[in-house]
């Protein structure tokens, strides 16, 4: 489903410098499957969740990124979004003036529109917005308020899960969803995600924590150090690294 | 100083000004003697009206509508009202006295209807009355190439509440000058205002308050919208004199640059000669918010939606204060409208 292939990009800094991040990353989602990748700080996965969808300064410069068949590289944000690409920010961003309501009514019927299919109808969206609110323990008071402003970490991250919900991708990514979350509200948002994986939808769970993979079962874990995937294995390999720490790892990549 | 060579322009606003009376004498007397105003006019330092009004020459007419029928120039207004300023391409002056009478209360709807190449100079002078309430709700919706120049004088008697609501999309040159008196005990004046200003386009809102008495409350809150090579303007200024203590002013101008390309002026003044007054101003400008475009295209909208909804949510706040539901969306609606071309 997602095919990534020795992967390269660069940013440029705040001095005008540029900075190589990923080097060679290469990574296969298949439909269905949960991926996690585990790495420490500063080892690229924030930026290959932006490089993945399509951000402004991350510059792919060598590989390949193929999503459902089709390259990712010269679509943009919102066709990749479109297409079924979905990023749980590591920090969702703040909106002022624009109530979440309005902002996911105009999403979903864009997408809809990009894809060549009916918008939904106000009050179909109404009802849609306030049975996933439910289940995820949000409340209509909350979507009523601008996008983010206001919110504590835990209840961006929340807000970020009923988003996936709402405009139901194809494939997530989830950018340490777990970050900020007291353990109550860990298991809800797990579950929440876990009522999205199917058959036909694939996932990329970017954690630090190993904890957040006991209640969201990855089917591969890979280790991400210095910009390239080090080492792939099965969940048990997400033990290994919380008893064992990363340096091992790091090594084999410097 | 020697005598000036008269632009075209110029020369056909002295002979349109013939032979006239009390202001319009005075104002004939200055392009006489000075022109049209040049950047080298302190007031007029960012707009440059001479320059302006160049290829504009011929003479035009310019009238002011009072619920669709042309107006007297004095009128007493005591309820609800559409004012339209009218006028065809060249070179025009129109003038409206209004009084709103003691404890009334009036929504005026103000709207510009000027053909292309209009350059209508107009005068208002508005009085209110003791407890007199008055809404100004004014659309400044004005093709590209025509060059309003509208000033209004605004005398707040105690009690009064002046509240004025402007929405500019900007011209070759528009500019929009609001001068209050402000009697304070109990008066209240709330400024607001909104430009939009697409490629090429150019906005001037300049305004004075000066607190003559006690106790007067004043807010000020400008916001714009500025693209690639256009042009916002703001110049205000708070005069507070010796007798108007406990005066309690405050003036806000926020803006966007849309692009790097923009040019925004900005220059708030306070001058006060009272010692026991609660005074402030705040003028920012910023950029969009690169970050929340992202996050709203990673969600799957336009660039250019993002973008629209971004500036519209940043614009809004002024217009709240348009206490008519139907007017205050109707305002809003044509801002929409206006955003969805924006680049
Ligand atoms: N836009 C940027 N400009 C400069 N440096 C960046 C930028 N984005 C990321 N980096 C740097 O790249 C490295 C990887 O960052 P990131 O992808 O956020 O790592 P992770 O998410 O694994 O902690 C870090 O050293 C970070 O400082
Ligand atoms: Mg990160």
């Amino acid at each position: 489903m997602l095919k990534i292939n020795n992967l390269h990009n660069k940013v440029e800094t705040q001095d005008g410098e540029e900075k190589v991040i990923l080097k060679g990353l290469s990574l296969e989602v298949p439909a269905g499957e949960v991926h996690a990748i585990m790495g420490p700080n500063g080892s690229g996965k924030s930026t290959l969740s932006y490089v993945l969808t399509g951000r402004d300064g991350y510059e792919v410069t060598d590989g390949e990124m193929e999503f459902l068949g089709e390259e990712l590289g010269e679509l943009e944000p919102e066709e990749r979004a479109a297409k079924g690409l979905y990023l749980s920010f590591q920090y969702p961003v703040e909106i002022p003036g624009v109530p979440t309501i309005t902002f996911l009514k105009e999403a979903l019927n864009a997408q809809r529109t990009a894809r060549g299919e009916e918008a939904m109808s106000a009050p179909d969206f109404m009802k849609f917005i306030r049975e996933q609110a439910k289940a995820l323990g949000v409340s209509m008071d909350m979507l009523k308020r601008p996008v983010n402003v206001g919110f504590s970490g835990g209840e961006k991250k929340r807000m970020e899960i009923l988003q996936a919900l709402i405009l139901q991708p194809k494939f997530l990514i989830l950018d340490e969803t777990d970050s900020g979350l007291d353990i109550d509200a860990l298991k809800t948002v797990a579950e929440g995600v876990n009522t999205l994986r199917s058959d036909d939808r694939g996932m990329l769970v970017i954690t630090h924590y190993q904890r957040l993979l006991d209640y969201i079962k990855p089917d591969v874990v890979h280790v991400m150090a210095n910009g390239r995937i080090v080492k792939s294995g099965g969940p048990e390999l997400a033990h290994e690294l919380e008893a064992e720490g990363y340096d091992k790892f790091i090594g084999e990549a410097a | 100083m020697g005598a000036i060579t008269h632009t075209p322009a110029e020369k056909t606003l002295i002979d349109l000004l013939d032979g006239a009376e009390d202001w319009r004498a005075a104002a004939r007397d200055a392009v006489v003697r000075f022109g049209l105003p040049t950047k080298r006019a302190e007031a007029w330092k960012w707009s440059d009206l001479r320059r302006a009004s160049h290829g504009i020459e011929t003479a035009g007419q310019a009238e002011f509508r009072l619920n669709g029928a042309t107006a007297a120039d004095r009128l007493t207004i005591d309820a609800d009202a559409e004012l339209e300023l009218a006028a065809e391409a060249g070179i025009s002056v129109a003038s409206i006295e209004i009084d709103i009478p003691a404890g009334t209360r009036v929504v005026l709807k103000e709207r510009y209807s000027l053909a292309e190449g209009a350059f209508p100079t107009a005068r208002l002078e508005i009085t209110l009355g003791e407890g007199a309430e008055l809404e100004r709700v004014v659309l400044c919706d004005t093709p590209e190439n025509s060059i309003p120049v509208v000033r209004s004088r605004v005398v707040v008697a105690k009690q009064a509440h002046y509240r004025q609501a402007t929405l500019t999309f900007g011209s070759k040159l528009t500019r929009n000058e609001t001068h209050i008196t402000h009697a304070g005990e109990g008066a209240e004046v709330e400024l607001g205002g909104v430009y939009l200003l697409e490629e090429g386009r150019h906005a001037d809102f300049t305004s004075t308050v000066t607190h003559t008495g006690p106790g007067g409350v004043t807010h000020q809150l400008l916001k714009g919208a500025v693209a690639a090579h256009a042009q916002g303007v703001f110049q205000g200024k708070f005069k507070v004199e010796q007798a108007a203590q406990q005066t309690d002013a405050k003036m806000t101008h926020r803006a966007l640059m849309l692009d790097d390309r923009a040019e925004i002026d900005a220059k708030p003044e306070l001058e006060i000669y009272a010692d026991d007054v609660q005074c402030a101003h705040g003028n920012a400008l910023g950029a969009i918010d690169e970050t929340a475009l992202f996050y709203m295209r990673q969600r799957g909208l336009s660039e250019v939606k993002a973008r629209a909804m971004l500036i519209e949510s940043f614009l809004a706040e002024p217009l709240d204060m348009i206490s008519d539901d139907v007017l205050r969306e109707e305002l809003a609606a044509i801002l929409r409208q206006r955003l969805g071309a924006i680049r």
